[in-house]
């Protein structure tokens, strides 16, 4: 099955250039040159991955993420231009799962794409019930509960707080999150675990300034306390 | 040399620190010099105004004290010359009922007899001699003198009429006592002047200091970053100017960082877009290669070359450029060197995949250890120094990690000709250019920005880094980290 990718870009050349290798890599492309054009083409049909410009004229990167999440937990790879400024933990905080930061090779991008895809169709071989606090996550189908009700995780999330319930009262560093929730090697920013641990604590923690659950362990990483 | 300009004191920066060690005496500062002269100018007026108050007032009460006491002394010697006219006079008597205060006794000699008023504290003796020989040269005198420790006044009338001498001692103690307390009182009115100016010159120096050091203190923090800090106007117009100029300078160089930094970004998005493009493109029909006619494969590999040598050479420009800017902040994390140069060695050597992975030799005080460390631009760094071997050294002989005291060191040795002595420093320039003889060069091109990226990062940690010779042959980069958090 090929991937569908939305890719949301306004520079023409560099959309065209992009589809292209995308192509090459045998997924499948969708293009907009706009926020709106992006939001539009994303209604019409599901597409399995979305890569955003966060730079992008009228509706920006950030805004487009905020809208994407709001109706779907689709994958979003945003694309930056810098990688050590704020953008970087904004465009994760408004919903992003990865980034990339241009000028970008074409083997970076699809083994983004492919970290994603990987995740997305096959769920971690995990317990098939996890319960921790007033939490309960069933891996196979998905799911999250709190007290009874469902919430809703990005993929990215549920991954994240997958690996983090299989492995209860045991610290997991930020670079074993990277490898092992978005396959990064040794190269990966830890604030991409950072912003998503932030973004987890919303949804499952009763007070997300004061965590019960998802400890971080200062200088090491964080931890799951039932 | 001082470059300081005597007409507007403006001194060239250059010589800062010379300036300052060369002045070996300590100068006052400006408020303390201040305030001293505030304190001399006041010592100086309370004591002209004390000896002038004391001179004017001791001289007019001893002149009012002496005119008494003459009056005094000659009504008194009217009235012995008439009581000696009687015959037979009792003389003791006769002293005994003149109107004499406490404060005087008198003394009669007549015909070689001596008489004094009761109680006798002074006796004829005791008055000073040449009043004596001048009441007895037959002129009325009077002369001041000091009777064990007590001033006195004495005024002597010659009586000739009746072959006398009257004398008349009166005690000054009492003006003694005035003037003592007057001295008191103006002595402590010149301690509280003298305060009084300190006090003043404080107040004034401060005041006057005042603008420079609120200008120090804005300029103290605006060097910190908070480029909105102003300076209020000054309500005084004379002091206004310095504000005034302040503020405009600080505008004006808020101005130009901001223009720097959009500059900066600017150029990062600009050049980032196309080279994206380019690399993409690049890749694609490097893939595509085998389809291609052998010329066109060529030109294709030319391409990709150069394509990602510019790539890299615009990233590391971007990245100085941040730097100068002062925007680079080192994103600290708990990293273990050992794994972090391994990592860092393995993708640095993965760019061209010819031989067996680096081993890495790490010392046994190192293994283990975790340090505070920005892990990307440690990367970078160990990256920069590999692909440097690896491009210009002759190629990587060897990466090793060792402990020296409080710091731990990463040697990458090359397998070169070295670095000569005179290129040692140079080296670690923006595009610095080694001779020909530091290292055979595969692409011909400068060394560009890898070397002083590297060292601009190290520098951010606290670190050192230099070149020297491997022993046995070749070059060492030798790269020095705090093993401490700083």
């Amino acid at each position: 099955m090929r991937t569908r990718v939305l890719l949301i870009e306004d520079d023409e050349r560099i959309r065209t250039a992009m589809r292209m290798a995308l192509e090459h890599e045998g997924h499948k492309v969708e293009e907009a040159a706009s926020g709106e054009e992006g939001l539009g083409v994303f209604a019409d049909q599901p597409v399995d991955v979305v890569l955003i410009d966060l730079m992008l004229p009228g509706v920006d990167g950030f805004e487009v993420c905020r809208s994407l999440r709001r109706t779907s937990d689709v994958p979003i790879i945003m694309v930056t231009a810098r990688a050590d400024s704020h953008d970087v933990v904004a465009g994760l905080e408004a919903g992003a799962d990865d980034y990339l930061t241009k000028p970008f090779v074409p083997k970076e991008l699809s083994a983004r794409i492919r970290a994603l895809m990987r995740r997305a169709r096959s769920g971690p071989p995990a317990p098939s019930r996890l319960t921790f606090g007033q939490i309960e996550v069933l891996p196979e189908e998905g799911v999250t509960r709190r007290a009874g009700e469902e919430v809703h995780l990005t993929r990215t999330e549920f991954e994240l707080l997958c690996e983090l319930a299989a492995n209860p009262n045991r610290v997991l560093g930020r670079e074993e999150l990277l490898e092992r929730v978005w396959g990064y090697d040794y190269f990966g920013d830890g604030r991409l675990v950072d912003v998503h641990v932030r973004r987890l604590r919303t949804k499952v923690e009763d007070d997300p300034a004061e965590p019960r659950h998802i400890v971080t362990i200062r200088g090491m990483g964080y931890k799951l306390v039932p | 040399m001082t470059a300081s300009d005597p007409a507007t004191g403006v001194t060239g920066r250059r010589d800062r620190s010379g300036e300052g060690r060369r002045r070996s005496r300590p100068r006052l500062g400006l408020r303390t010099r201040v305030t001293a002269a505030f304190a001399l100018g006041a010592l100086g007026l309370a004591l002209l105004l004390s000896l002038l108050t004391y001179t004017l007032s001791s001289t007019y009460l001893l002149r009012q004290r002496e005119a008494s006491a003459l009056r005094q002394a000659f009504v008194n010697a009217r009235f012995i010359q008439a009581g000696l006219r009687a015959a037979d006079p009792d003389v003791p008597e006769l002293l005994g009922d003149l109107e004499t205060p406490a404060t005087s006794e008198s003394l009669l000699e007549r015909r070689g007899e001596r008489f004094a008023s009761n109680p006798v504290e002074v006796g004829y003796d005791d008055l000073p001699d040449g009043l004596r020989d001048r009441v007895a040269g037959g002129t009325a005198a009077r002369q001041r003198f000091r009777l064990a420790g007590s001033p006195r006044l004495a005024v002597g009338v010659p009586l000739p009429a009746v072959q006398a001498s009257y004398y008349e001692v009166f005690s000054l103690a009492e003006l003694d006592r005035t003037l003592r307390v007057l001295t008191g009182s103006l002595a402590a009115g010149a301690v509280v002047t003298v305060l009084l100016g300190v006090a003043l010159g404080r107040w004034v120096s401060g005041q006057a200091v005042r603008p420079l050091t609120d200008a120090g203190r804005a300029a103290r923090s605006i060097s910190h970053g908070r480029l909105d800090t102003r300076l209020d106007p000054d309500p005084d117009p004379d002091l206004r100017v310095l504000s005034v100029a302040f503020n405009d300078m600080v505008d004006a160089l808020e101005q130009r960082i901001e223009r720097d930094a959009r500059f900066a970004s600017d150029v990062s998005h600009e050049l980032r877009s196309p080279l994206t493009t380019l690399t993409t493109a690049v890749e694609l029909l490097h893939a595509r290669r085998a389809e291609l006619p052998a010329p066109a494969a060529e030109s294709v590999d030319l391409l990709r070359v150069e394509v990602e040598r510019f790539q890299r050479m615009v990233l590391d420009l971007l990245e100085i450029s941040r730097m100068d800017a002062g925007e680079a902040e080192l994103a600290l994390e708990e990293v273990r060197p050992e794994e972090l140069v391994r990592q860092a060695v393995r993708a640095a050597a993965a760019d061209p995949p010819d031989g067996p992975p680096q081993e890495v030799a790490v010392d046994d005080q190192v293994a283990g250890l975790v340090v505070q460390a920005d892990k990307r631009r440690l990367v970078r760094v160990v990256a920069n120094l590999v692909d440097n071997a690896e491009r210009h050294g002759g190629g990587l002989a060897g990466v090793s990690l060792i402990r020296a005291g409080d710091h731990i060191r990463i040697l990458v040795d090359d397998a070169g000709p070295g670095v000569p002595e005179a290129y040692r420093r140079r080296i670690f320039e923006r595009f610095s250019r080694a001779p020909a003889a530091a290292g055979a060069r595969r692409d011909g091109g400068g060394v560009g920005l890898g070397l002083a990226l590297a060292a601009e990062h190290v520098h951010l940690h606290g670190g050192e880094i230099w070149v020297e010779d491997r022993p046995g042959g070749g070059a060492r980069f030798v790269v020095e980290l705090p093993a401490a958090p700083r």
